[in-house]
């Protein structure tokens, strides 16, 4: 029986570990490979750089416009998100509790939609970000973002409203609190768990998210952070210690990100599929 | 009555903030995409002409079109297949481990965060530079081939990229599954005499059944929608062989043709095809979780 224990135990941690491996060695090649010169990396991708220069990285920074493009990605993030869930929780609080024909035919009219492929939208969204005259502006893409995230967010905000208790917002409505006045006051703080949750995956999707922007900015002034490694790796295909440094530059937030989130990045995803 | 008319009153001044949005960007786009795929709409003239079914004719004997839609069929089922089957793998092993379960699973979900348009550049730089050293100055001759440039290897190496940046997230389904697992159902299973195989199949498989209906969906959903991947990783080349629908799309509205209205036809056909292909997928995987 220990024996079996044994056998059983070995055979996990080598799954385990050989797993892992693959799951780092890209990351850690590109690291580690970030800090040679051109000639070291061109001898041997797998030999330790001799010496420690941040040289690629400061010549990265300036080529990628890392510090405009952080800043546009991480607005966009902020306008996009903060929009959503405004938007959203408004909708989903009101949603939950009127009990009428129309807040049941809104509710699926928001949640209908979320199974359209984002591939069969595109084109016409393009033609309506023309006539809106927002191509190539960020808030405009923010706006979009809202539009594109709002109907899971109702969804879940609808959700959670639903467990949670009427008599505060009562009582509110007793001592004269307007709608709106309890909406702020007493419902926005009470769904600040599913405030977080939402929060944190949809910063993360307009973060990480490529083909929408692709197709709206094309004035590299306003490229979000994929878009300029984008275009760096299209103008230096073989300078690849300029590419790699480009790329842990910018998977580097949200590594950060994750560190900090960790948990909750976990825990969102989990109850989000236990709900979904 | 009055009572009503004021709640929905005050139920749209709630509503219509996320209504102007949702149906600016969402709504008339997908509605009106598929209007726009009736007419001969491009980049090039300010008007347009209603062409009825036209479209939808050419589309029939578009051989890139088709090609595009085998390959994506292609991609979907070996990915939907392997990236479930390692992640339920995976998350079986850590749930097994009570003691660097966290440090594990940190790991593998880690490629998720990272956009796959970086994770598909990382990726490049291993098939086009590391496999070759390793072929050449370890011996490793399996590694010889060219990734990228060679049809059969890059659908491989767009299938180990894509189950790389997906294995993480179904896991921690699957991992948040298992554990909704009563331990006292698996210990008596086992007082009985099953060894770890038949329990995880008799006991613990049923229960998770949710768990793979929700993965399921996702990565159906995923799957024909690729985009990143391939656009980062080959382009859809050599030639068009590692075409997808989304790129064949994106091709043909953005990049040389400008022939929206064509393009729009095709991605209502991509919609129609994925509706298809994830209601069969729900009534067969939620029929059996009522079985049960």
């Amino acid at each position: 029986m220990k024996k079996k224990r044994l056998l059983s135990d070995i055979l996990v941690y080598t799954l385990l570990t050989a797993a892992a491996c693959f799951t780092l060695f890209p990351l850690l090649m590109a690291l580690m490979n970030s800090f040679k010169t051109n000639r070291e990396l061109l001898t041997n991708v797998m030999s330790w750089p001799t010496g420690f220069s941040l040289d690629n990285y400061i010549r990265t920074l300036e080529k990628m416009h890392y510090g405009r493009s952080f800043w546009n990605t991480a607005i966009l993030a902020a306008l996009s998100v903060t929009m959503m869930i405004l938007f959203s929780a408004l909708a989903g609080w009101k949603l939950c509790r009127t009990k009428t024909r129309l807040s049941r035919f809104l509710l699926k009219l928001f949640i209908f939609s979320m199974l359209i492929p984002f591939s069969s939208i595109m084109i016409p969204l393009y033609r309506v970000t023309l006539a809106l005259n927002i191509k190539n502006s960020l808030v405009g893409l923010s706006f979009v973002y809202a539009g594109l995230g709002v109907s899971m967010a109702i969804f879940l905000y609808h959700g959670f409203v639903k467990s949670i208790p009427m008599e505060m917002e009562e009582a509110a409505a007793i001592d004269g609190c307007g709608s709106l006045q309890t909406f702020f006051r007493i419902v926005l703080p009470m769904l600040k768990p599913i405030t977080a949750t939402i929060c944190i995956t949809n910063v993360l999707w307009v973060w990480n998210d490529f083909l929408l922007p692709l197709i709206i900015i094309s004035d590299n002034k306003e490229y979000t952070l994929l878009l300029s490694t984008n275009t760096l790796f299209g103008q230096y295909s073989s300078d690849w210690t300029a590419i790699l440094s480009a790329l842990i530059l910018a998977a580097l937030p949200v590594i950060v990100f994750y560190a900090i989130f960790q948990k909750q990045i976990l825990k969102g995803i989990a109850d989000g599929a236990v709900k979904g | 009555m009055k009572n009503a008319r004021k709640q929905n009153l005050s139920l749209l001044l709630f509503c219509t903030p996320a209504l102007i949005v949702y149906i600016l960007f969402k709504l008339y786009p997908a509605l009106s995409g598929v209007f726009y795929s009736l007419t001969n709409w491009n980049g090039l003239k300010k008007t347009y002409d209603f062409v009825g079914l036209a479209n939808f004719r050419e589309i029939l004997t578009d051989t890139y079109f088709w090609n595009a839609m085998g390959f994506t069929f292609r991609y979907v089922i070996v990915m939907v297949l392997v990236s479930n089957v390692i992640a339920l793998t995976l998350a079986v092993a850590i749930e097994s481990r009570r003691r660097v379960k966290g440090f594990y699973r940190t790991i593998f979900y880690m490629p998720n965060m990272i956009s796959m348009v970086i994770g598909g550049y990382m990726w490049m730089f291993i098939f086009t530079k590391v496999l070759y050293y390793m072929a050449d100055n370890w011996g490793w001759r399996f590694l010889d081939h060219s990734w990228i440039g060679n049809p059969r290897f890059s659908f491989l190496a767009i299938i180990i990229v894509a189950a790389w940046g997906a294995v993480g997230y179904l896991m921690i389904i699957y991992m948040a599954a298992l554990q909704g697992v009563p331990a006292n159902l698996k210990e008596a299973a086992s007082i009985d005499g099953a060894n770890a195989w038949q329990n995880f199949w008799k006991i613990v498989f049923p229960l998770i059944r949710h768990a793979i209906t929700i993965c399921l969906f996702w990565s159906l959903n995923a799957g024909f929608q690729v985009f990143d991947v391939i656009y980062t990783l080959t382009g859809g080349g050599p030639g068009r062989a590692t075409q997808s629908v989304a790129l064949n799309i994106y091709e043909e509205a953005f990049k040389g043709n400008i022939r929206y209205g064509y393009a729009t036809a095709k991605s209502t056909v991509l919609f129609v095809i994925v509706l298809v292909v994830t209601a069969i997928q729900l009534k067969v995987t939620s029929r059996k979780e009522q079985e049960l």
